[in-house]
């Protein structure tokens, strides 16, 4: 099977055999041939062994580490490719204000209606004793305020849009 | 006057929690803790011999409740209370209420706190002790005009500092006399919102000073010790962040006439237990007092190493109204320590507090390795306190050798789920002005001005990107079989994978 990858943004093709994962496997990085053998050693660890070096890498969500050092990658596939593009759209349409952490709402300094400034801030959440300001990514016109004052929000839920 | 304890309700969370509940028991002293509900499974929870909800998550409304914490300790038969450091711990007030409740506060008297605690009363029995501290005002400043006149006096660069402060709240520094009024504003308000007092003062703003600080011991008999440095510098934002024992830059000469100027203050103010006192040190060796910590503090781990003594073992026994069993000629330090302060935050981000479930923890272990931690795998992080995970601490023989030690360790140390410091350590530690003891407490903040560079351990070869390439496709596949054992249709199932992986990131 073949699995297209971003890794640090660099885009990598890796070709492993079918079948299970686990042992002494034939696999290709960009073409190059590779023999390792795997060892998974519980969900999200697994020892390789290349060449007699050894690494221990561990998937921490959208990253593994190796040897103390973290490297994001990115599955490519249609839809996440979709949703960069979505991402990347500029200042051209809707864009919302996201926490960057769980936390809970402290002030909402702005309205539905309100105009708002490239970098004004928008929300505040409190989490672990620090407060954060999160920022307008755009100017323009608030049309949704999705959070009031003492709400729990989660990592990634939408406080408000600006369009 | 002896006293017993039989068992002490720890009236605090976290990592320091869970060190005073093991140095009892080894003590043989049953243990009572206290928790909230977003802290009912929380490692302190589970070590302890009994446990009670105080209230919802909010400390205001769980662990700084001092009547319910007294309630607790009288219900579960408790003869005394270990605060920690942080919530009740330098509270005067609740140190009284203890002693009016017939509970032993396990820390000084309330009226030593009253003394030391306020930063403008500490100046005061800092000068009466003959202490050198930073020029500037021993009390609150009244206005703008009364700043002004202080600041022209010392001569500017000057900081204005909340007298109830702490942690860097209520803090400005100014160079110009122009900028004072505004700042003597900001201080005071902030002062105000955080602490609950206004009062401001002002003192000249040392140049690249390091921070030293004196561990302190004392008893109820008039003896008191002091068990050597800690060196503080690296912070952020007024934060620690490493702190080590001893300091590089104090030699023999310069700890006793620290430690016997530190130990003169504690005596001054009738003071009892475990204390601190900090102080600035210049580049020509000067030292000046800048507070008294009256409890035991965060860091306390490194100075036990270098000691070979438990602190809260000797907390305990001082409660007991014990003597303190050694003299200060028997206080010998031996080796060097060094400590991490594991915080859930991104350093990628801003230091964002990053809370949520932990899913994956491999610790470290091995020779010289210390750590005092408070979470598990499958624990969720609350949002609602301090964001330190845990402390990591090296001990080697050297300087050098910890250093070595505590890289290597944090090689081993995985937190998966949420976003850690732990990267951030590793920077510090290969960098050749740390490594060289060339540290003040703007020294962090310069390092993380400064574009990051490669941090591949020297003797190490770096990973190379094929491999990162292949294990991160192994971990793909390997998702892709789990969330469809039965399935030959590869091609769904990595749809599926996607979708979950969307679904995770919204």
């Amino acid at each position: 099977m073949t699995i297209w990858l971003s890794i640090e943004g660099k885009k990598r093709r890796v070709d492993l055999p079918s079948g299970l994962v686990g042992g002494t496997l034939e696999c290709s990085v960009d073409g190059s041939p590779f023999t390792a053998d795997v060892r998974m050693l519980q969900p999200g660890v697994m020892s390789l062994l290349i060449g007699g070096r050894q690494y221990r890498c561990i998937l921490d969500g959208d990253a593994v580490l190796i040897a103390g050092q973290r490297f994001g990658f990115e599955v490519d596939d249609p839809r996440s490719l979709q949703g960069r593009r979505r991402a990347g759209a500029g200042s051209e349409g809707p864009r919302a204000v996201k926490a960057p952490m769980p936390g809970r709402v402290v002030r909402v300094l702005v309205a539905v209606g309100d105009e708002v400034a490239e970098g004004q801030g928008v929300v505040v959440i409190e989490a672990m004793k620090m407060q954060n300001e999160l920022k307008s990514p755009k100017a323009g016109r608030v049309v949704r305020v999705a959070v009031a004052v003492d709400d729990t929000v989660g990592s990634g839920d939408v406080l408000a849009v600006v369009e | 006057m002896a006293k017993t304890i039989r068992k002490v309700l720890i009236a605090n969370r976290g990592e320091i929690a869970l060190r005073v509940i093991r140095g009892c028991r080894e003590m043989g002293i049953g243990t009572v803790a206290v928790y909230s509900d977003a802290d009912r499974a929380a490692l302190h929870v589970l070590h302890a011999d009994e446990a009670y909800r105080l209230g919802p998550a909010p400390a205001s409304e769980s662990y700084l409740r001092g009547d319910l914490i007294l309630e607790v300790a009288h219900r579960a038969g408790a003869d005394a209370i270990h605060p920690g450091y942080g919530f009740l711990s330098e509270n005067a007030e609740f140190a009284d209420a203890c002693a009016a409740a017939g509970v032993i506060f396990i820390g000084p008297p309330g009226s030593a706190m009253r003394v030391l605690g306020s930063k403008t009363k500490a100046r005061q029995a800092a000068d009466a002790a003959g202490m050198p501290r930073v020029p500037g005002s021993v009390t609150g400043l009244a206005d703008t005009a009364e700043a002004l006149r202080v600041a022209g006096g010392i001569g500017y660069p000057v900081m204005l500092k909340a007298a109830a402060g702490g942690g860097g709240k209520g803090m400005r520094a100014v160079t110009r006399a122009e900028d004072l009024s505004a700042a003597f504003t900001a201080a005071s308000s902030e002062a105000l919102r955080s602490f609950g007092s206004g009062e401001v003062y002002l003192e000249k703003l040392i140049e690249r000073p390091r921070h030293i600080e004196i561990q302190l011991m004392a008893d109820e008999h008039g003896h008191c010790l002091y068990l050597g440095e800690r060196e503080c510098s690296v912070q952020r934002r007024h934060q620690k962040v490493i702190e080590e024992a001893p300091s590089a830059v104090v030699s023999e000469t310069l700890r006793q006439r620290m430690g016997e100027a530190a130990v003169r203050l504690a005596l001054s103010a009738g003071y009892v237990n475990a204390g601190t006192v900090e102080f600035l040190v210049d580049a020509e060796e000067n030292f000046y007092f800048l507070e008294m910590n009256t409890r035991l503090q965060v860091e306390h781990p490194v100075t036990e190493l270098v000691t070979g003594l438990d602190l809260v073992h000797l907390q305990l026994r001082v409660a007991m109204g014990e003597p303190l069993p050694l003299k200060q000629q028997d206080v010998r330090l031996r080796g060097h320590a060094i400590e991490c302060r594991i915080y859930a935050e991104d350093p990628e981000n801003n230091f964002f507090p990053s809370p949520g479930l932990i899913t994956m923890l491999q610790q470290p272990t091995g020779p010289g390795i210390r750590e005092d931690c408070a979470v598990y795998a499958g624990w969720r992080v609350p949002l609602d306190y301090d964001p330190m995970l845990s402390k990591l601490v090296a001990f080697a023989e050297t300087r050098e050798g910890a250093i070595d030690r505590m890289v290597r360790a944090l090689e081993e140390y995985v937190i998966g789920g949420i976003k850690t410091n732990i990267g951030l350590f590793r920077r510090i530690l290969l960098d050749e002005d740390f490594r060289a003891a060339r540290i003040d407490t703007g020294y962090l903040e310069r390092l993380l001005a400064a574009p990051a560079i490669s941090t591949d351990t020297p003797q190490a070869e770096p990973v190379s990107e094929d491999v990162v390439a292949l294990a991160a496709a192994l971990f793909t596949a390997s998702t892709v079989r789990e969330a469809a054992p039965k399935t030959e249709a590869a091609t769904e199932s990595r749809w599926a994978v996607a979708g979950r992986r969307e679904g995770l990131r919204l």
